[in-house]
């Protein structure tokens, strides 16, 4: 009977000093979990992280190269699958090819697709490329008249004046102005590689990382485990004692 | 180890899902010979309707649109979540004549894709307040998904009377 007593002791020792041990990460799991499950509506999933540290954690890098393209007082650029208006991330697009201006409109050609901007970086349409008999687009130029014409396949296809139909154009006699990558400020690079960098990491990513403990690699896991079993620990103990409570009481 | 795992899920995710190509769509929506496109720029009093169809601006200033004889063809974009899904719509008069994805994007969800769902908007129109005129079933866990749908339902029907082509022009 002492025996049972003294063991009953040491679990209910042990039970306050895990309880008090897993406090601290009980609540920080019920508040990261609450952000988790709210992250849609506090547009977690939206923001991005920009913590260098952080960044540096996750090994993102900056893009493997930018090409930019001088489109008056503007500059267009691609960098990985994303399009920057004078260092400003405006869209996403398929392996950026080339830029031109035409009509007031800014015209990015990506290999499927050509996206038309205003100056102030509004997307003004979303072309996917796909005339019959085309291939994938190229390059991009513009004709005499500023008519915008594109290279598929080594043919070219030149667009009506509001680039809703595609023309297949002889190549004889015509000789289209393809404009070519050149260097960009270093403000707008250094503004493009932040972003990028930036953009690959959530802030519900970061979130639901630090929830599961996969932040701090395998180990963190190890210790995610040790935490939920001791959890497990004070709810099975918790129980037992509650049960051991109520049949003392009835035995009164 | 777990972190490059967890970095790597998005490369890991399905690629998007394409059910028709556009050329699909078009070709299906006037039997065989669509006609040319036509424009219309989202601005002024139709950006702001769109708007309150959408609950938040298109995101583009203008749309392309196949007419012919009364019945029109647009292909519009919405996020579900994360991601936009490419919905084409044909308009017959007042009443939708057939709403399909084109391409799904998402990771969950893609069961609004099945004509099992989208035929629910076949002969719908538009009620003056502007909902739609018949009850839209959901899917358990394509809640989002199934509400992009809904309001890009919503907006070609406005679209279709708005640009004209109802009246046939």
């Amino acid at each position: 009977m002492a025996r049972k007593k003294s063991r009953a002791s040491v679990v209910r020792r042990l039970h306050r000093s895990v309880g008090a041990t897993t406090a601290l990460f009980i609540i920080f799991m019920v508040l990261s979990g609450l952000a988790i499950n709210h992250s849609n509506g506090l547009g977690f999933d939206q923001r991005h992280v920009s913590q260098p540290f952080l960044l540096d954690w996750y090994g993102l890098a900056g893009p493997e190269s930018i090409s930019n393209f001088a489109l008056g007082d503007d500059w267009l650029s691609f960098a990985g699958s994303q399009l920057y208006l004078n260092g400003k991330s405006v869209a996403t697009i398929s392996s950026g090819v080339g830029a031109v201006s035409s009509r007031d409109m800014l015209i990015a050609a990506g290999s499927e697709e050509l996206l038309l901007l205003d100056h102030d970086g509004n997307l003004i349409e979303r072309i996917a490329w796909g005339p019959p008999g085309a291939d994938r687009i190229e390059s991009i130029g513009l004709l005499p008249g500023n008519v915008v014409v594109v290279q598929s396949a080594g043919q070219l296809w030149r667009a009506d004046s509001d680039l809703l139909n595609w023309q297949h154009a002889d190549g004889t006699g015509i000789s289209p102005i393809w404009p070519a990558s050149v260097s960009v400020p270093a403000a707008i690079h250094q503004a493009i590689t932040r972003q990028y960098r930036g953009d690959g990491l959530s802030l519900e990513r970061v979130l639901l990382d630090v929830h599961s403990g996969r932040i701090f690699g395998s180990i963190g896991i190890f210790i995610y485990d040790l935490l939920a079993l001791a959890v497990g620990f004070l709810a099975i103990s918790g129980l037992i004692f509650w049960l051991r409570g109520r049949r003392n009481k009835s035995n009164l | 180890m777990m972190l490059a795992v967890a970095l790597f899920l998005p490369a890991l995710a399905p690629a998007a899902s394409v059910y028709e190509t556009q050329t699909e769509f078009l070709s299906r929506a006037f039997s065989g010979s669509p006609p040319g496109p036509g424009i219309t720029w989202l601005s002024g009093e139709r950006k702001v309707t769109v708007r309150e169809l959408l609950g938040h601006d298109y995101p583009a200033l203008r749309l392309r649109y196949w007419c012919r004889a009364g019945r029109s063809a647009w292909v519009l974009n919405e996020i579900g979540k994360e991601l936009p899904i490419t919905v084409g719509v044909v308009i017959e008069r007042d009443y939708i004549n057939s709403l399909r994805v084109l391409t799904y994007r998402e990771n969950r969800g893609g069961e609004v894709a099945t004509p099992a769902f989208t035929d629910q908007f076949s002969r719908v129109a538009l009620e003056d307040g502007g909902a739609l005129d018949a009850n839209i079933d959901g899917i358990s866990g394509a809640t989002l998904s199934v509400k992009a749908l809904t309001r890009l339902a919503r907006v070609a029907l406005f679209l279709h009377t708005d640009s004209g082509c109802k009246d046939g022009a």
